[in-house]
């Protein structure tokens, strides 16, 4: 693992400059052009809120700002992974032309859609501001420590979904079907206390590792209160023991992927 | 002391790949995720290709090596050996110094992005930092010389802007070895001038090239040494012009034996190319009559390049049994692919030879004058006797300052005066064509 991240260390340089052209290039040639960084989620954010104000009623206050604060850190999570399973696959003309370590690839996309999802914060503040006045409270100082947590699982599924898929290629359409159940299974649209029962919410919580990091992003900005630590703990130590299976794997199987590709 | 000398040191490196079948055999899921997950290699036999078979090759430091060998020889998989992007799958492989592969120009342009940003991007995929590709970014645009074309994207470019761009960016890496595959001939005349001058410049810092070539004038031209990588072995190692000159004949050895090209790797043995009689990789003679070298030798002290009006020696060593009979030297002289360009021996100009040979001496063959003209030649020599052939070979180069065509330059001068009062022009031709030019279009 130690290897795995000073090899990412060594190549900051690359994967700085990928993750600047994987930004760029996202709205090259359209005409709002960097726009779409807000406009997408916006959109995205409107069908639900149409569907769950007017044809399915909620009674959650504020419901377009409790969904938002969840929705923009699902998409961070769902564009990694979908974007990430087939990143060192799809990359095959840098793979058997260049010598560099592999996980520059996957590391990218995790990493780009981390800016977007940071470029999109002034949107959620702005819409919690202006529409319900919700203004950020002291509870923010702890919103790094959520993404950092979010970022190494994510770094680590991505991982492991990307290796596998060099020779599994199956994998990265699974991925797909399998993000739009999780995203249901997730307290995004709703909020996990719409739950009366105590046995479910606790097996949510403990089932679906993105559960705690939703939880805690709408503590902080939705319900401004400290997020609970002890989910949030335990994910944290569960992401780096995936993150040192992921490594092992990439150890194991790094030599494969010039081969397999 | 050893190691620092060569850039390259390579120790039976032998690289297979698993064969991938379509249906692969029979593996459940779960087995193979086992297996996968464990990062095991099974080495089935039958589901193993083997490029190269046990690779032994030093590349001297500062040196220009050639690579050449069939299609499918196993060239481009020792180029990703050295590069690192494959790992052997058994032996020892060391590097010494920076390495910088040109193995595809262009790897990672953005078709969006102006030529500028591809710059940059590419420059660190090749192992440029961002601080380096910006010093050099004004001379790597310059070398492109692609002017204000520059900042367009790069897919408005012409294939040839794009290839000069990416091979501008490849030559301004900064290794200690280089690594080139097949792309020296990149963009028109000009440019390939400009970019062979470039690797000139390379050559004179003293750093190591390593190219893989099919082009066997440019291993001839710039290559020091040469690898003849054949059948997933180093067949030969040794300077280029010799190299290349037995990599001819035996391609055009196989040609005439009809040999069937087939996929090396997949073919039993390797598909090596068959043996050159008289070449030092082919097994040692055991003929009455065995030559132990050749060399040439200007009397004037001339060196190689030689000139065409130069005199040469040619200096048989030859190694003799006791008991041989009917001994008869053959010399002849070919063109750099294997064409005899004139043939001789003992027996035709009927030599008297001594009827028992010394057991170790010397023929000398004595040119008064070479005649040649410029270009790559080599001299092949032959000593039959009863009971078995000799043969020794050796490459040559001829240099001249005149620019003449053809392959031998006679003894000539030139002379001019007015013409002899003697000879007349018959003018019976001349009345007959004048009218019918005169006429043409008008009947």
């Amino acid at each position: 693992m130690i290897r795995l991240i000073r090899e990412l260390y060594q190549y900051r340089g690359l994967l700085l400059s990928l993750v600047q052209r994987e930004l760029k290039a996202r709205y090259r040639g359209s005409i709002l052009g960097f726009l779409w960084t807000f406009l997408n989620p916006a959109l995205h954010m409107l069908v639900y809120v149409l569907l769950f104000t007017v044809v399915m009623r909620q009674n959650t206050p504020y419901y377009s700002f409790f969904m938002f604060v969840g929705l923009l850190p699902w998409i961070w999570f769902s564009s990694s992974i979908s974007g990430g399973a087939s990143a060192i696959s799809d990359r095959r003309d840098l793979m058997t032309k260049v010598r560099f370590p592999a996980q520059v690839l996957p590391t990218t996309v995790v990493v780009t859609n981390l800016c977007n999802y940071v470029l999109s914060l002034p949107l959620m503040l702005a819409l919690g501001i202006l529409m319900y006045g919700q203004w950020p409270t002291w509870h923010a100082l702890f919103f790094p420590v959520v993404v950092v947590i979010q970022l190494t699982f994510t770094l680590a599924l991505t991982y492991i979904l990307a290796a596998i898929n060099v020779t599994f290629r199956d994998l990265q359409h699974i991925v797909g079907n399998l993000l739009t159940m999780w995203f249901f299974g997730t307290p995004v649209l709703y909020p996990l206390s719409n739950f009366q029962d105590e046995t479910v919410r606790t097996a949510m919580t403990v089932l679906n590792p993105m559960t705690p990091l939703i939880t805690s992003y709408q503590a902080i900005f939705y319900e401004h209160r400290l997020p609970d630590a002890g989910p949030l703990l335990g994910l944290g130590v569960f992401s780096v023991m995936l993150l040192w299976a992921a490594s092992m794997i990439f150890e194991a199987r790094r030599e494969e992927f010039a081969e397999s590709i | 002391m050893q190691e620092s000398m060569d850039a390259i040191v390579m120790q039976d490196v032998v690289k297979s790949f698993r064969k991938r079948t379509i249906r692969g055999e029979y593996t459940t899921f779960k087995s193979e995720l086992l297996r996968w997950l464990r990062g095991q290699r099974q080495p089935r036999e039958g589901g193993l290709i083997t490029a190269l078979r046990g690779i032994n090759l030093n590349i001297p430091k500062g040196k220009t090596v050639g690579i050449i060998g069939r299609n499918g020889s196993g060239k481009s998989t020792l180029l990703k050996l050295i590069t690192g992007i494959y790992t052997p799958t058994s032996g020892h492989l060391q590097i010494n110094g920076r390495i910088s592969a040109l193995l595809d120009l262009g790897a990672g342009f953005h078709p969006d992005f102006s030529g500028r940003e591809n710059i940059l991007i590419n420059g660190i995929i090749l192992g440029m930092s961002r601080a380096e590709v910006r010093a050099r970014m004004d001379e790597i645009i310059a070398f492109s010389e692609l002017g204000e074309f520059i900042d367009e994207p790069v897919r408005t470019y012409s294939s040839g802007m794009y290839m000069r761009l990416a091979f501008a960016v490849a030559t301004h890496v900064d290794p200690d070895i280089l690594i080139i595959d097949e792309i020296l001939a990149v963009g028109d005349e000009h440019f390939s001038k400009k970019s062979l001058a470039k690797m000139m410049d390379f050559k004179k810092q003293g750093k190591t090239i390593v190219l893989v070539t099919h082009d066997l004038n440019t291993v001839d031209k710039w290559c020091d040494l040469a690898a003849w990588i054949d059948g997933g072995y180093v067949r030969r190692v040794g300077r280029s012009a010799d190299v290349t000159a037995e990599y001819r004949q035996a391609i055009a050895l196989a040609e005439s034996q009809s040999v069937a090209f087939t996929p090396p790797a997949l073919t039993e043995g390797g598909g090596a190319l068959p043996q050159v009689p008289g070449s030092p990789s082919a097994p040692p003679s055991t003929a009455p009559v065995r030559l132990t070298g050749l060399s040439l030798v200007a009397p004037s002290g001339e060196v190689e390049p030689f000139s065409p009006e130069t005199a040469v020696e040619a200096h048989v060593d030859f190694a003799a049994d006791e008991r041989c009979e009917d001994v008869e030297f053959e010399v002849s002289l070919q063109t750099a692919d294997g064409k005899p360009l004139y043939e001789t021996s003992t027996r035709l100009e009927e030599v008297p030879l001594p009827r028992q040979l010394p057991p170790e001496g010397r023929v000398r063959f004595v040119l008064e004058r070479l005649g040649l003209l410029a270009g790559s030649y080599s001299l092949v020599v032959t000593a039959r006797s009863t009971g078995g052939v000799s043969m020794e070979r050796r490459a040559f180069q001829v240099s001249s300052p005149e620019a003449e065509r053809g392959v031998f330059r006679p003894a000539h001068r030139w002379v001019v005066e007015p013409a002899p009062v003697a000879q007349q022009v018959v003018p019976a031709l001349a009345g007959d064509t004048v009218p019918r030019a005169a006429g043409g279009g008008h009947p």
